[in-house]
């Protein structure tokens, strides 16, 4: 018995596609390892009442970090990395938080009452077609990757070792006091030219609810 | 004096219950219990000959609240079908307010199946189990195998509750 051409096709079609998709997955992500180029990303709107797109960042360093205000995960760490950020003044290093959910409380108009509440110091960007989390495969909030100059990625997963979730009003860290700080040494790494010393660990947070596609 | 043990019995036996946080809908009771690892895996072993639906949630999580009622009308389908369900909870043990916020929603739900909140690190809990992220939903065969494991893990196929009531129909399908 001979497999028809068309047969053949999807045949080795689809063993190319679990190929592609082992290669290139990280431990964690499904979708995009470390090393690879970042996904790039176009006019989306943030809570200035700017629009940006991936080319408007010149920095050495950028951070992206996916945000969701319902999370209580994003809620425990966001203080955490408002003072990451003042760290970093005045370095060749940019932060840029994204939304994708889509519950009402994690759209743009509540995306601006929470970056303002709270005094995020970093650009809040909304995706309501969420195609810029599912092609940098995040998958909870927050979940954070860190891109060298050459915007391949170098580091992506948790902030610390110690995740905090928002618990009457104050963060609560799950492992004390963080002793490792993921994103804060990857960032040395690149501003330095070094590979970062952990380059994937497993966010904790939230799960990105993303609809289904029916193609 | 037998009369005096009887009654102190019964109101030390009442007053461990309400320590538990046991309730009662008609004949069955709804509790949540700590767990280890290790004894889970015990109590799943014990399980072998029934399919096992484990769904992994916690308070937190806003997508496992809003699925939880689905799981116990599943549940209240197929309990006469060899199916037993547990709510595995990975709230921080360490956090006394949700650990009780997650009994008194087992509570509401009349959650008459086991619930268990995991008695380890909730980091521990995630790595221990095998799990990246919550809502997750494991469902085991008759022979104990995992045969399905639907999660939120891919952006491009997150697992809906379709998923779930397809996976199990078909198992509940396999004799």
């Amino acid at each position: 018995m001979s497999l028809s051409s068309a047969g053949m096709f999807w045949f080795f079609g689809i063993i190319l596609t679990v190929a592609a998709t082992t290669l290139v997955a990280g431990k964690y992500n499904p979708v995009i390892d470390v090393g690879m180029h970042a996904p790039s990303f176009s006019n989306l709107p943030a809570t200035d009442g700017r629009s940006y797109s991936m080319s408007d960042f010149h920095e050495d360093v950028l951070v992206v970090v996916f945000l969701a205000n319902h999370c209580p995960w994003v809620r425990g760490g966001e203080r955490d990395l408002i003072e990451l950020v003042n760290d970093f003044r005045g370095k060749s290093v940019r932060f840029i938080g994204i939304g994708v959910n889509l519950r009402p409380e994690d759209l743009l108009p509540a995306m601006k009452d929470r970056a303002a509440k709270i005094g995020y110091n970093f650009l809040y960007l909304h995706d309501p077609s969420q195609e810029i989390g599912r092609k940098f495969g995040a998958t909870h909030t927050p979940e954070y990757f860190v891109l060298n100059k050459e915007r391949r990625i170098v580091y992506t997963g948790l902030l610390t070792n110690s995740p905090a979730v928002m618990e009457a009003g104050a963060p609560r860290y799950v492992n004390g006091e963080a002793k490792q700080f993921y994103v804060r040494d990857a960032i040395l790494a690149a501003l330095a030219g070094r590979p970062a010393p952990v380059t994937e660990t497993r966010a904790q947070g939230c799960t990105v609810e993303y609809t289904r596609r029916t193609t | 004096m037998a009369r005096w043990y009887l009654w102190t019995g019964a109101a030390a036996l009442l007053g461990l219950g309400l320590l538990a946080g046991c309730s009662r809908f008609g004949a069955q009771t709804v509790t949540l219990q700590l767990i280890q690892f290790e004894q889970w895996q015990r109590q799943l072993r014990s399980m072998k000959g029934h399919i096992v639906v484990v769904d992994m949630w916690a308070t937190w999580c806003a997508p496992c609240i809003e699925r939880f009622p689905h799981m116990v009308e599943l549940y209240n389908r197929y309990k006469d079908q060899g199916v037993e369900f547990v709510s595995m909870s990975v709230d921080d043990r360490e956090d006394k307010a949700a650990v009780e916020q997650a009994r008194q929603f087992v509570l509401r739900q009349k959650a008459t199946f086991r619930n268990y909140l995991m008695d380890e690190n909730i980091m521990q809990s995630f790595e221990k189990l095998g799990v990246q992220g919550i809502p997750d939903v494991f469902l085991y065969d008759r022979a104990g195998r995992l045969r399905y494991d639907l999660n939120g893990n891919d952006p491009n196929h997150q697992a809906t509750l379709n998923d779930v009531d397809y996976a199990l129909a078909t198992l509940v399908a396999e004799k």
